[in-house]
């Protein structure tokens, strides 16, 4: 038996949108692939930087930051506080040689159950073709 | 030049009882300059300004927070002094800003003072300092065009190259926390590398933690570096860190269109959004 390439996503998912709707997309049986390991932050704003460049250390393919869409923050602002840090921080990592395709940031309301499968479907695919990290 | 500078020290600590003035005096090897605090009118004699002032004083400002303090700035220096005064660290009228003209500054190394000015000057835009009360040589123009040379150099190159290029100046960091005791912009009272839970940056020196130290302090300095070079210049195993800061302050410039320490007044990126603003999200 061949062994596949199982990459490995570090998913942090704002309570009030995210996780909702990753709850949703579980509880309306929609599949997903295993690969993303969720951790639920209260907002979308509380992903520091650090926690990104840390998961990063730790040996992760890839990690997703999802939120509420821009102006349905539970908070009013933390995600657009989120899109300028996340903004800023793919071209540094692309600059010190991690590819900036394995750093998302995907809006996903509550509702869009469907929408998450996709947005973790498709970054799964992305970085099976990307191949494992060289770093 | 430098008579300009003593006096106008002189004038202010004698107005100003109890007042320091911090500038640079001849270091004792007769050829490099030192920081120097003068607290009586008549040591102001000490103070020199020319090519080999390399430092950044204004850290020292926030040892003196609150009290009166004369210091005499490069224009990359009085960036830092703005930048403190927009983070609330500073209160602009306790500090007396004795801006200079700058020439362009030139390290010593091994004995003798080098031909080339430091590689900060090369690419240097402001040759004014952005704050003072009193300006000591003729307002240089600005350079009006960016050289982003260096970093386009990295950007240039394919990304395993990049990872490493990086993995390889990283490598040999020491963790000595030298970048961050001489910048301007690091006063955190606990930085993040020294908390023990969560244990951001383990404790051994080893590639991955010193790949972590880097990148957050370089992040944590996106927007905000001041770009006065010291980091790069007291780093002892030459991490061109600068390189790394360049590149967050050319993105910042073109994703915010923000330079930080130009005034005291704007929001820093960071501290702000606009609604409507879209970045570049997904490839």
């Amino acid at each position: 038996m061949e062994l596949t390439y199982e990459p490995r996503i570090v998913g942090f998912l704002c309570n009030w949108c995210s996780y909702a709707g990753a709850d949703l997309a579980g509880t309306s049986r929609t599949n997903y692939p295993a690969n993303i390991r969720i951790i639920r932050v209260p907002c979308s704003g509380r992903v520091d930087p650090l926690f990104i460049v840390k998961a990063f250390q730790l040996g992760a393919d890839g990690v997703l930051v999802a939120g509420c869409h821009p102006g349905d923050c539970h908070y009013s602002d933390g995600n657009y506080h989120t899109r300028r840090r996340v903004g800023l921080l793919r071209p540094f990592l692309d600059y010190l040689g991690l590819d900036k395709a394995r750093l998302r940031l995907e809006w996903v309301s509550a509702s869009e159950g469907k929408r998450f499968s996709e947005v973790v479907s498709s970054f799964t695919d992305t970085l099976i073709k990307m191949g494992p990290r060289s770093s | 030049m430098i008579e300009t500078i003593r006096n106008k020290a002189k004038e202010w600590l004698e107005k100003n009882d109890g007042g320091c003035v911090i500038g640079y005096e001849r270091a004792s090897d007769g050829m490099t300059a030192r920081p120097v605090f003068i607290y009586k009118p008549y040591m102001v004699g000490s103070l020199i300004f020319d090519e080999t002032c390399v430092h950044n004083l204004s850290k020292y400002l926030l040892n003196r927070r609150g009290l009166k303090t004369a210091i005499v700035v490069k224009p990359c220096d009085s960036r830092g002094i703005n930048l403190l005064i927009n983070e609330h660290q500073l209160d602009r009228e306790s500090i007396y800003v004795i801006g200079v003209v700058c020439p362009g500054m030139k390290d010593a190394h091994f004995g003798r003072i080098e031909d080339r000015p430091l590689s900060k000057c090369r690419v240097c835009l402001h040759h004014t300092p952005a704050v003072y009360d009193v300006l000591v040589g003729e307002p240089q123009p600005e350079t009006a065009s960016r050289d982003y040379s260096d970093v386009a150099r990295i950007e240039g190159i394919s990304i395993h190259e990049r990872n490493a290029f990086w993995k390889e100046q990283f490598e040999r960091c020491i963790r000595c926390y030298g970048c961050r005791q001489v910048c301007a912009g690091c006063y955190c009272q606990e930085c993040f590398v020294d908390e023990l839970d969560p244990l951001w940056v383990g404790i051994r020196s080893g590639p991955e933690d010193n790949w972590i130290w880097n990148i957050g302090r370089a992040f944590h300095l996106s927007a905000r570096c001041i770009g006065c070079g010291e980091c790069e210049r007291v780093c002892p195993v030459g991490i061109p860190l600068m390189l790394a800061n360049r590149k967050l302050e050319k993105e910042s410039a073109d994703l915010f269109d923000f330079e930080p320490g130009m005034d005291a007044g704007t929001a820093p990126p960071f501290a702000t959004f606009l609604k409507e603003e879209t970045l570049e999200k997904v490839e």
